[in-house]
This record gives structure tokens, sequence and C-alpha cells, in this order.
């Protein structure tokens, strides 16, 4: 059925001090369609997903045509959906400013009703079915799926007829990876457009019509999905399907003795006493890399942060090489906050925008182990070029850097302290699949170097857990499951973890249903 | 969108606008000759370019000598509110201790609820303050809204991740503090102060007005708009000028501080 498109992007150039972001781009929006824009992060993506709204970056010259037919507005679901909520105000509120306007036409008395009505079956239709306690919570307080989750509910509510997902399943575990698949497709039959900027390629096999692939700001090639699946034609494309796995590593490396941090009775709750973590032992040894597994919400972020000292309203011990950490990491010396070391998810917002990152990456060894500022920079340099990110770009400020090169530094960052327990807190949530690759390389290749470093990965993708030695799985704030990374992967006992793996078995074949 | 020549061209009428004011209160009082015999009150022309105030004095004469006063006054309220404010606002932002944050903001609060006017001219009539002490009471009133200002966008930022990998890198306080929150909240402090040393002029002439931390016939813009109104209609000039050079004063700082914060935007 060949409908007219709803949008439609004709030799799109955008340009910035001289630079193309976007080079002769054509796209065509089909009404309940989905179209899948998919390449590296910093290939255009975003920038051509935003033109569709007519948004373009600051300075920028503009070639080329964007032409949209019929009425609505066009929906975007940002990558950061924090940044597009108001964090003074409550859920509820937001959606009901949408909300209201279109029960102007009602009687007065029936008003409140019919928006609260409303907003419920947008939440409901976001993947958010029991969004009511939701609703008076304000932003900071969901986690970024539920965010995200609420940003489509706002653009469901104001009857988008094209909505433009940027990395909608960034940063979502598995299973509601799943049900977004389900949604975006709920929302395609209903005849909406919907514009998939992804690098999750499980994600754009199960659910796209229609791929681009882009590089550099073009596209490299665009076609049906299955036949770019089947017979890709471009080398880029190719190299960006192939899913090479990472190996289970074979465990040579850890040493079974004394663990390097240990965790007992620990209880951790939020500001008003709600309990949030159970996780009454948990072990990591020296080189060990364990992945912490679980949804988002289920605490994993949490515990994280009770062994990095940046979350100190908990209970329990958590011992390094036996004798028990500060909770506080202000309360932390020299050594012991270099022993335990950090890596946030949203490495943009962790680094300061002011200041070039090759500084930022050197002051760790400045600060945490005396080093002088010349030979902290030179280590800085050597770190960077090691994880993969060149001088010139280390020289820049975070603005001008990718998603993906942020993160190379925030783990050179913390690795100049010479740590022996790194955490990394979803670190390649945000990233397209070369880059992410990259990065478990990087990781793999980092535990049990050195002193014999030893990894803690938080995530919510079984791929990335896959690199583990082992596996610990968590559910509603309750360590459910621990294990050798075989044996959780290949027979996992609880039924938690079963349909966790089940899912994930079933978006990687791209069975749509 | 090229906003450079915009954001040049509006720092230039920005200058332009502020240097008369500024230039006319440091500098005038150097070259104002012999009063001279004084003359009939409100007269226009003759000798005098200006014309004559309500008691006869040269209206010129008078503008070159009471810049200073208002300025200055003003100027060095602002900054000791500042002064002030902003470590107030940084500890409060980046403590996890709450006792220290109600402290440093609750008796602020109370300031706050207290007419700064009545404030200043309750103080006045006990004390009987000079300029300097005009300008201490003035920077006083104006502390708890300028902390709370700086508290909430130093707030916003303290909670970034930022901080806390700053925190992680074992960073010292002071660079935390000032090298990240405070430069964080750098546009909003100078947008603040834009606004804050308008309502401060304002608050010097008033207080002036009415009499307080100068004499009633003191040569001051303030003092001059107040005593000449009475001749308005007869000799206009010894209200407009003084009145236009205080609205200069403070249009064009907020044109500079508009200018200065006009920056190119930020990536989406």
């Amino acid at each position: 059925m060949s409908r007219d498109p709803v949008a439609e992007i004709r030799d799109l150039r955008v340009e910035i001090d001289g630079r193309a972001i976007v080079d002769g781009v054509d796209l065509r929006v089909l009404p309940g369609k989905v179209t899948a824009l998919v390449g590296a992060s910093g290939s255009g993506k975003t920038t051509t997903g935003l033109a569709l709204l007519g948004e373009y970056p600051p300075g920028a010259r503009v070639t080329g045509g964007i032409r949209r037919t019929g009425e609505g507005p066009v929906g975007y679901v940002p990558q950061h959906p924090a940044a597009v909520l108001n964090p003074a105000r409550r859920v509820g509120a937001l959606l009901h400013d949408i909300a209201r306007p279109q029960v102007r036409h009602l009687p007065r008395a029936e008003r409140r009703e019919a928006a609260r009505q409303l907003v419920l079956h947008a939440l409901a239709d976001a993947q958010l079915p029991d969004g009511e306690p939701l609703l008076r919570r304000h932003p900071h307080q969901l986690s970024g799926g539920q965010q995200q989750r609420v940003v489509l509910a706002q653009a469901l509510l104001l009857g988008a007829r094209v909505i433009v997902a940027d990395e909608p399943t960034t940063g979502q575990d598995a299973l509601t990876k799943s049900r977004i698949v389900e949604q975006l497709e709920q929302v395609a039959a209903r005849g909406i457009a919907v514009v998939l900027l992804s690098h999750d390629l499980d994600v754009v096999r199960a659910l796209a019509d229609e791929v681009l692939v882009m590089r550099a700001g073009r596209v490299v090639e665009s076609g049906p999905v299955e036949r770019l699946w089947t017979a890709p034609r471009h080398e880029w494309t190719r190299r960006l399907l192939d899913e090479q796995r990472a190996a289970p590593r074979d465990g040579a490396s850890v040493d079974a003795g004394q663990p390097v941090l240990e965790v007992r009775d620990l209880t951790a709750v939020h500001d008003r006493g709600t309990v949030v973590l159970r996780a009454p032992h948990l072990t990591l040894h020296r080189g060990e890399c364990l992945a912490v597994v679980g949804r988002s919400g289920s605490g994993k972020t949490t515990l994280a942060r009770c062994l990095a000292g940046l979350h100190r309203d908990h209970d329990g011990e958590i011992l390094l090489d036996g004798t028990p950490l500060p909770r506080s990491l202000r309360h932390r010396d020299r050594s012991r906050l270099a022993a335990v070391q950090y890596v946030f998810q949203d490495a943009r917002a962790a680094f300061d925008e002011h200041r070039p990152v090759l500084h930022q990456v050197a002051r760790t060894a400045v600060r945490l182990r005396g080093t002088g500022e010349r030979e902290a920079t030179d280590e800085a340099l050597a770190t960077l070029h090691r994880l993969g990110l060149a001088a010139d770009l280390a020289h820049r400020r975070p603005g001008e850097l990718s998603g993906g090169e942020l993160q190379r530094a925030a783990l050179a960052r913390a690795l100049l302290a010479r740590p022996r327990v790194l955490i990394c807190d979803e670190v390649t949530s945000g990233l397209d699949t070369v880059t992410r690759r990259g990065i478990l390389d990087v990781l793999a290749g980092l535990a049990g170097e050195g002193d014999g470093l030893s990894l803690v990965l938080i995530t919510h993708d079984l791929d990335t857990a896959r690199l583990a030695d082992r596996i610990a799985v968590l559910d509603a704030g309750e360590l459910v499951e621990q294990g050798p990374a075989q044996r959780i992967l290949t027979e996992p006992q609880h039924p938690f973890t079963v349909s966790l793996m089940r899912t994930t078995e079933r978006l990687e074949t791209g069975t749509r249903r | 969108m090229t906003t450079l020549p915009g954001r040049q061209r509006r720092f230039v009428l920005g200058l332009a606008v502020v240097a008369v004011p500024l230039v006319l209160a440091l500098l005038g009082p150097l070259f104002v000759g012999d009063p001279g015999p004084r003359a009939t009150s409100f007269t226009l022309g003759g000798d005098h370019w200006l014309g004559t105030d309500f008691v006869g004095r040269d209206v010129w004469q008078q503008v070159l000598l009471g810049g200073r006063t208002v300025v200055v006054t003003a100027l060095a309220a602002t900054a000791l509110a500042y002064l002030v404010a902003v470590p107030v606002a940084l500890i409060s932002a980046l403590t996890r201790l709450r006792w220290l944050e109600e402290l440093l903001m609750r008796p602020l609060d109370v300031l706050l609820a207290v007419p700064s006017l009545l404030l200043i001219l309750l103080v006045a009539s006990v004390l009987s303050p000079g300029a300097a002490g005009l300008a201490l009471l003035v920077a006083l009133v104006n502390v708890p809204d300028a902390a709370r200002i700086v508290r909430a966008a130093a707030g916003e930022a303290a909670a970034r991740p930022a901080v806390e990998a700053l925190r992680m890198q074992g960073e010292t306080w002071w660079r935390i503090a000032v090298g990240y929150v405070g430069r964080s909240a750098l546009r909003t402090l100078a947008a603040d102060a834009g606004i804050r040393l308008t309502g401060v002029l304002y608050l010097v002439s008033t207080a002036a007005f009415l009499g307080v931390g100068v004499t009633p016939d003191a040569a001051d813009w303030a003092v001059m708009v107040d005593r000449n109104r009475t001749g308005l209609l007869v000799q206009p000039w010894a209200v407009v000028v003084p009145a236009l050079l205080i609205v200069a004063l403070t249009m064009g700082t907020n044109l500079l501080f508009d200018a200065a914060l006009e920056k190119k935007g930020r990536r989406p």
C-alpha cells in the first residue's frame, strides 16, 4: 500500500561552521510505518530526526526541504528524557497540562475526570499501566526508563501524527525493551508514523519497516529491513550488523583468596525510609568481573552507589580488603577513594562542560595519587590513547565529543586513580553497536589488569553481562540469584531470571510478537 | 543565525549608554568650576547652561557633583551584597548537613520578611549613617534575595553527576564550589546582578529622597529630582537631566549584562 508520506525530507544538508553534519539526506515518513535511522553516534541521526520537527542546531546553515502534510504536531521522545521534563513539577501536572485543553468542550464538572482518564490512558499506552502512583512523583524520582515512558505518554496525549523516537530503548532492560517494541508497533498500527533513531539493532530489526543506514551525515544504504539484514550492500552496513558476541571469560585470572570487596547485610533506603535494596551477601574477588543485572528501578544503581560511597543511607557493611569502608566518600581517605572508582551512566552529565576533557581526566592522578601536573597529563593522554581516544579530541571540551568518546574519557578518568574496583553503571547503554562493542572490548581487557583490577558492571543488558565471570540478579530491590555467569546464562533458577533470558532471546532472533 | 554582530552592537550600545552617567559621576567633580554667586531660583538660560535649581545654584554644576554618591554607593552596595550572598549560597548548596543550611539560610528569610525601606529608615533614624553606612545598609537588605537566587542556581548544579564525579576524584571543596558549581551558576548570577543593581540604585535614590545618607540640599542626582520637582513646569532641566542619568545608568548596565550573557547557544 503506497500512501502519501506524512513528512518528507529532501536533500537535507545541515552545516555548522562549514562542516556538514548531515549531507544529502532523503527521507520519506509513511503513516503506519516504522522508519529507522541507524548509525554510530555522531552520524547525524538526531539532527535528521530533529529536522522533522523543524529544529536545527544553533548556528546551522540548512539547505534542502522538509515537507509536512497532515495536521498534528511531530512528537519527539529524546534520548535523555529528563531534559524535557520540568523538574519542578509533578508528572501528573505535566500530563494534565496537555490533557486539559483537549477536554475543554466538555461541561466543567466532567473535565477533571475526563482529563484524568486521558492521562491514565496515555500512560497505559506508554507501557506504564499502573501509572497512578507515578503521577504524584517528580521526574527525578522516576527511573530513566520511566521518564522516557512519561515523555512518550506526552507525545501520545498531544495526538502526534509522527513520533520521532530518539533511542527509545536505550537504558532499558530486555523486558521493557520488548514492551516498548510492542508499544511502538501499536502506535504504528494506529496509523501514526514512527521514526526510530536507534543503534539497538535487535530493536530495529524487530520493529522497522524501512531502514536508513547513516554514516558521517550521509545515508550509505537504505532499504526494507529484511533485505538489509540478509544482503547488506555497503561495507559499513556489514560492519554495523556484525554483532560478534564477547565470549564468556574463562575466569583464569580470578583469585579465589580473600575478596577485595564484600557486602554484608546491606539494606539501602531512600529519603522517606523506603527500602529500595536488600543484599544479604555479595563478594567480589581480585581480577573478577561481576555483572549486576536487573530491570530499571530494580535497585542496581543504588547498589553501585552504595559501594562507591555516593549513597550513604544504608545499613550493613561494605568491606574493602576486610576493613569496613566509610559510608560516604567524604569520609574516605585518598587511598580508599582511589580504590573504589565509579563510572557514571550519563558521561556527558558527569563532565564539567567548561574544562577540556584531558584536564579533567588528569586531575584524578593529581588529586588521588599526588602525581605532578605534567606526568598526570602524559599519563592521561596515554590512557586515553589506550582506550581509543585521540589526543586532539582530548583537548576539546565535553560538548564537542560524542557519547561514546566521553564514556571512554570517563573510564580513563576513573582508571587514572589506579583503582582496585571499578564500578561501571550502564556505561554502554547510550551507545551504538560499534561503539558499544569497542567499550565492551576495553572493559574485557581491563579486568585483571595492573594489580588485579576487579570490575562491577551494572547492566540491564545480558549481552554486556556475558562479559562477566559472575552474575548477580536483582529484582525489585532483592538479590534473587547469583552465581557463575555460565550457569546463570544457561540454566537460570529464579523465575525472574528465566523470563529475562527468554525475552532477550526473543528480541535477538528478531521475532515479532 | 549569526549572533556575533548583533551581540557586539548591543555591547557597544550598552557601553555608550552606561558611559555617560558613569563618566559624569566619577569625573564630574573634577571639572566643577567656582560655584559663583547664587542666582534666582528656577531660571532658564542666561549664564547658566541648564538653568538654576530651587535654591538658585547652577544645575550643570550640580549634575557634575551629584553623581558620585549615587553611583558609588549603589555599586559598592551591590558588590558587598554578593560578597556575602555568594559564599553563603555556595556553602549551603554543597553541604549535606541540614542544620548548617538552615543556620545559613533561615535568618535571611527573617530579614526578607522586613520591607527593605522600612529597615533602612529604622536604622537610619537611630544611627544616622553617612554614605558608607547607607551602602552597608542597602547591601544588607539585598543579601537575602541574592543568596536565595544564587542558592537555587547553585543547588541545581550541585545535584549534577559532575559534582559527584569531582568528589570521586578527591577534588577540594574550593575547586568543586568555585570551579564548577559557582561557574555553572554564573549566568544566573550575572542576570540577577543586572536587575539587582537597578533595584539598589532606586533604593539608594529613594533613601536620598528621604534624606538618609545625604543632606537635604546636597548635590545628588536623586535629591535633585526630589527637590526640584516643585519647579518642574518652570525649569524642567533640573529634574529631567538627573532623572535621565539614573535611567541611563540602570538601562545601560542591563544592556551590558544582557550582551555579556548572550552566548552562542549550546548544542542540543
